[in-house]
């Protein structure tokens, strides 16, 4: 950050960009928390399967407000770059615990936008697995957050005081335009970051998404996809004329299906969105057979769940589960069609999962079978 | 609270006490999920590539950004005529956060991983991050128009003949 006035190193624009960053950190730690359990859920979560485009909400909010936080993070730290070189470092020793936990906070923010930054561009310059270390990380800097908001209550609420609208002197009129300057040009920056990259989650602004990694109508049919079937090594196999899904695991009478008896089932159409946890969606019209049939066809029990395998030969998300809301709800398809055409093999080809309100990693592509559980 | 009462940041308040004590007792059993996590699973978090990036990031804004933004701020900015100072800063700043997110994109650093994928990072991002990098001096330069209106009108404005309702 570049500033001419020492106005800027003062309390009042340190604490109201604190208070910027506080909403937008928070925001994303709440947004990843609700990922993290709809990949893992855990204390007896169920993610629901309405309202559909939930999760799509929460991830695109998610990178548009850590791309928004770039710039307010690098304002912070010129806002208050002064005292790193106080001398003496700390006069007490609620000072020097205070001063040590703000090494966690800063450190961990600047790592935190940097990764995701990365991760969304799938950029991977280390050696750690990013879901662990990213969530693992947003604790410990949403925990040392909470320690700055406790040992800066006092400062920062003084210095959210409103400022008299008329400053009675022209240098105190001087300093309040000066640090209003700075205020309108980081968070104008920060808007322009916005309004440069949420396209790729919101449509209609998807011809200014000149800096995000993705576009909702470019890939396969129109439309991206995360990992192609040559990278999974789905390729081979998804033309394989030996294709067969089968509805397996607690069943009165496992079945199995061709591709043309999988078309000659009864179909449903639904336009539901990808959602990736990168921050791009897309929502497209799918066709195909309900999950929640298969499983009547198979006898499976009324509030059985389930859980689909993959053919892909590598890969993390070569299986995802159905909780019994998604399980059983209309919109959960085993998709052979999209848009009125079968489905590229990019997208999934002979048999994808589609379900409302999911992670995209776990609408499973290149399907061959479906476990009631 | 008064004009003169908003400290500089060359030296540090001191805290709340009761204020920081309620953060540590909320805040460090917070932060021990996230660091016990990591300690546990070492294998998906090794400690040397951590520590490199999670310590390297503060030190590279710390030894490296914020000075080249002072020497920037010294250089460019103190030479810089005073009305124009707000909006070339917007500029200068505005530009560097531009090119810093497009930065994996200019790189294709995502397309060198996933080749045969053409929806990862499907734009010329030379050109266009140089056209949002357009857009911010743009809109600076409309900033510095206004403010030089502005400042040639207070400039006039003591030569107008102030007219009394009486006169």
């Amino acid at each position: 950050m570049i500033a001419t006035s020492t106005e800027v190193h003062s309390e009042r624009v340190a604490a109201r960009l604190g208070l910027a960053l506080a909403t937008t950190f928070t925001i994303c730690f709440l947004t990843g928390l609700y990922s993290h359990f709809a990949q893992h859920p855990s204390l007896g979560f169920e993610l629901p399967a309405r309202p559909v485009g939930l999760y799509r909400f929460t991830q695109g909010l998610h990178v548009v407000t850590g791309i928004a936080s770039i710039p307010l993070l690098l304002a912070k730290l010129w806002s208050v770059y002064p005292r790193l070189f106080q001398w003496p470092p700390f006069t007490s020793a609620a000072q020097a615990i205070e001063r040590l936990a703000i090494f966690p906070l800063v450190a961990g923010s600047i790592f935190m936008l940097f990764t995701g930054l990365a991760n969304i561009n799938l950029w991977y310059p280390w050696h750690f697995d990013f879901p662990t270390t990213h969530y693992r990380t947003a604790w410990i800097v949403i925990g040392a957050l909470i320690v700055h908001i406790g040992a800066k209550f006092t400062t920062s609420r003084r210095a959210l005081r409103r400022t008299p609208k008329t400053p009675t002197d022209a240098p105190a009129a001087g300093a309040l335009a000066e640090r209003r300057r700075f205020l309108y040009t980081v968070f104008g920056v920060s808007a322009l970051a916005i309004t440069f990259t949420v396209g790729q989650t919101f449509r209609p602004l998807r011809k200014l998404a000149l800096l995000a990694p993705r576009r909702p109508d470019v890939g396969p049919q129109g439309f991206p996809v995360n990992g192609t079937a040559k990278e999974t090594g789905a390729l081979g196999l998804a033309n394989s004329p030996a294709y067969r899904f089968e509805v397996t695991g607690r069943v009165a009478h496992p079945l199995s299906f061709t591709v043309d008896e999988l078309h000659a089932l009864p179909q449903h159409s639904g336009t539901l969105p990808i959602s990736c946890v990168e921050g791009w969606s897309t929502s497209q019209r799918w066709t195909g057979v309900r999950v929640r049939d298969l499983l009547e066809m198979a006898g499976a029990e009324p509030h059985a769940s389930a859980s689909v395998e993959s053919f892909q030969p590598y890969g993390s998300y070569r299986t995802s589960d159905l909780n019994h809301f998604q399980a059983h709800d209309p919109d959960t398809l085993l998709a052979t069609m999209v848009n009125g055409e079968p489905l590229a093999v990019d997208h999934g080809y002979p048999l994808r999962l589609i379900a409302p309100d999911r992670p995209g990693v776990m609408q499973t592509k290149w399907i061959k079978t479906l476990i009631a559980t | 609270m008064d004009q003169d009462t908003d400290r500089h940041l060359t030296h540090a308040a001191e805290p709340n006490r009761i204020g920081l004590a309620i953060g540590l007792v909320l805040g460090i059993p917070v932060m021990l999920i996230g660091i016990v996590g990591i300690v546990r699973h070492t294998d998906a978090t090794p400690p040397s590539s951590y520590l490199r990036f999670f310590v390297g990031g503060d030190l590279l804004h710390d030894l490296v950004v914020a000075p080249v933004a002072a020497l920037v701020a010294f250089v460019v900015l103190r030479r810089a005529p005073a009305v124009a100072r707000g909006p070339l800063r917007a500029a200068l700043f505005g530009s560097a956060v531009m090119i810093a997110i497009a930065w994996p994109g200019i790189r294709h650093y995502g397309r060198m991983r996933a080749p045969d994928n053409i929806s990862v990072q499907p734009l010329n991002y030379a050109t266009s991050t140089a056209t949002a990098v357009a857009v911010v001096w743009a809109v600076a330069a409309m900033w510095l128009v206004i403010a030089l209106i502005r400042t040639r009108e207070k400039r006039v404005a003591p030569a107008q003949p102030i007219l009394r309702p009486d006169s």
